[in-house]
């Protein structure tokens, strides 16, 4: 065991405060940016709850809910070796009047009802796709009710001035801003036409499967360079770029930048503070080695060393509080996507800033002298 | 103990020393020259503030005199020791100086072997077993063959004393330099701690210099100094009276 961890596990409780201002940053860093992925997971729920694994839409979509139509006639574009046949999906806004009067921003989503359809949401039962068969019926999440005026099924309301009913409730597909209405095809094709004449012969996306999933990138690939008009996406690349354009475009990155840097701030500074105080406290004891002539640097080393063991515990330490208070936060109600990419970056970044925090605890041996001791 | 016609291993050479300006201008050393020789333990005493630390800093390396010089007998010759740079000072300090101070200063978190390691390892880039062995050897002829793998808060005031003794002998210096080394003990373990350093002086021909205000240490010295006004006399050898 090395003489600095030697040290710090001997002085657990002056070090602690060190330790516990790297573990907040840590788990600050770690849930803001979890809390935010789960958050903007709800841009791309109709891509994670859909089985395509191909996504075709018009040039250059930035986000699922920003598709604009594409003629039908793609779909003779897709009839290639591997590409199972592709279905048809719509999805765009609609104005959604509440049964007591007042407006909404909705999603309107038509896709093919079977269970073997590649869009189809999953959440749905085989009782809810039975009923959305029938023209101008709707379903849509539990959480979304209040926000649409909806209190249960058999509510009508109106989507583009045409009147839907609500034919079922499900779970999972919460939004973010503008509900998600699941429909058919055909109810799609109607709330929309009124609106988007083009809807008539146009659709937004176009979904296959291919024989191997595997391939799919490299198909995608093929097509994209083959329709430069066309944006062929695979599901994960579409689900990933969805979030990151809704992150970016609403500037929740940069306010998350700054909370986590205002967390690494504070982090740092006590680290620093409790190495200095540490370092301090033990003045004597370097002040009697300078004076037998061991070299200062050796002493900076013990201190540097200090603030890395001071970072890895609390980084340690923070892997199960990050996950506890992810657990605590999905049982309260809330999203919070912890990926091994954000846990390795939270990471490193306050690892870093434990080092910093040492260089900054390095004045307080320049002050030690042997002359002290004879004073 | 040594015969006196044997090289002086430091010597002073019209030492000056001042602290402050104008109205609080004081002279804690006034042309102090004397000798010191190995295998003998040297005892400096005075009254409080006379200027008995200063000396000790500037003979072991610690404090610049205004004037004068510190010369230590190092492989056949005089090494001026304020002549030199300060990375060389230094690097003179860990081969051939160990200091014992009035406090123990030693690390709460280490054992009493870890105490001496960490200046074999750090000062000389001692391998951990090497380091280990030279201090428990140490510790053994200190008597504290039992204590090794206690740390400072299981020791008694005098087995850290004597632990931090261990520290000042283990890299074989030749000069050691203690400043009211048993103040903070009681006479019976002062004695001990007196006694040690007599053995270290006349067995292995280390130069001792105490500094002390406490006169039952002088039947233990082989040589005294009294220094007052920035002034330096040796004391007469009936005052240093008889062992008991």
């Amino acid at each position: 065991m090395t003489y600095a961890l030697q040290t710090l596990m001997h002085e657990r409780s002056r070090y602690a405060a060190g330790v516990g201002a790297v573990l907040f940053s840590a788990v600050l860093i770690a849930l803001q940016v979890g809390l935010l992925l789960g958050l903007f997971e709800l841009t791309s729920i109709p891509i994670d709850h859909s089985s395509a694994d191909l996504w075709v839409g018009g040039n250059h979509v930035e986000s699922v809910d920003l598709g604009r139509p594409i003629p039908i006639s793609f779909v003779g574009r897709l009839n290639k070796p591997g590409v199972q046949s592709p279905e048809l999906y719509y999805l765009n806004f609609g104005n959604f009047t509440k049964p007591s009067g007042g407006y909404s921003l909705c999603t309107v989503v038509g896709t093919g009802l079977t269970a073997g359809h590649a869009g189809c949401p999953d959440v749905l039962t085989a009782e809810h796709r039975q009923l959305l068969t029938e023209s101008l019926t709707i379903c849509v999440d539990q959480s979304d009710l209040g926000k649409l005026g909806l209190v249960g099924v058999g509510d009508h309301a109106k989507v583009n001035g045409k009147e839907v009913r609500l034919v079922g409730v499900v779970t999972g597909i919460k939004s973010l801003a503008a509900p998600w209405l699941i429909c058919s095809q055909t109810t799609a094709r109607e709330l929309l036409s009124v609106v988007n004449p083009a809807y008539t012969d146009h659709v937004t996306y176009l979904l296959a499967r291919c024989d191997d999933p595997g391939r799919a990138k490299a198909t995608a690939k093929e097509l994209t360079a083959e329709y430069p008009e066309m944006s062929v996406y695979t599901a994960d690349e579409f689900s990933t770029k969805s979030r990151m354009f809704w992150l970016l475009r609403t500037k929740a990155g940069v306010a998350l930048g700054y909370a986590a840097l205002l967390g690494l701030l504070v982090g740092a500074v006590i680290t620093a503070q409790t190495l200095y105080a540490a370092t301090m406290a033990s003045a004597k004891e370097f002040a009697t080695l300078l004076a037998l002539g061991i070299p200062r640097r050796k002493i900076y080393g013990l201190v540097m060393a200090q603030s890395f063991w001071v970072g890895l515990v609390g980084v340690t330490l923070a892997y199960p509080m990050v996950h506890l208070l992810g657990y605590l936060a999905e049982q309260a109600g809330g999203r919070v996507v912890i990926r091994w990419e954000v846990l390795l970056g939270a990471a490193g970044l306050t690892m870093t800033s434990s080092l910093l925090a040492g260089l900054v605890a390095l004045r307080s041996v320049k002050n030690i002298e042997p002359m002290s001791l004879l004073r | 103990m040594p015969s006196a016609s044997s090289n002086p291993s430091l010597r002073s050479v019209r030492l000056e020393r001042t602290f402050g300006d104008g109205a609080t201008r004081r002279v804690a050393l006034s042309g102090v020259s004397f000798d010191l020789y190995p295998g003998r333990l040297a005892l400096l005493m005075g009254p409080s503030g006379s200027g008995k630390s200063t000396l000790l800093a500037i003979l072991s390396g610690l404090l610049n005199p205004d004037a004068g010089q510190v010369l230590a007998w190092e492989d056949g010759a005089y090494v001026d020791v304020w002549a030199l740079p300060q990375a060389e000072r230094e690097a003179f300090r860990l081969r051939q100086v160990g200091f014992i101070f009035q406090g123990y200063n030693l690390f709460p978190a280490f054992t009493a072997a870890q105490q001496l390691e960490i200046v074999l390892r750090w000062g000389q880039n001692a391998s951990a077993s090497d380091a280990r062995r030279r201090s428990h050897a140490v510790l053994e002829g200190l008597g504290l063959g039992g204590q090794m793998n206690k740390k400072p808060a299981q020791l008694s005031g005098g087995e850290k004393q004597r632990v931090a003794i261990g520290r000042a002998l283990v890299k074989g210096s030749k000069f050691i330099f203690a400043d009211e080394p048993t103040s903070a003990l009681d006479w019976e373990n002062g004695k001990l701690v007196l006694e040690l350093l007599r053995r270290e002086a006349h067995d292995h021909g280390a130069t001792i210099f105490v500094v002390s205000h406490d006169s039952r240490m002088l039947p233990y010295t082989d040589i005294a100094y009294h220094l007052e006004d920035g002034h330096l006399s040796e004391m007469s050898r009936s005052s240093l009276g008889e062992l008991p």
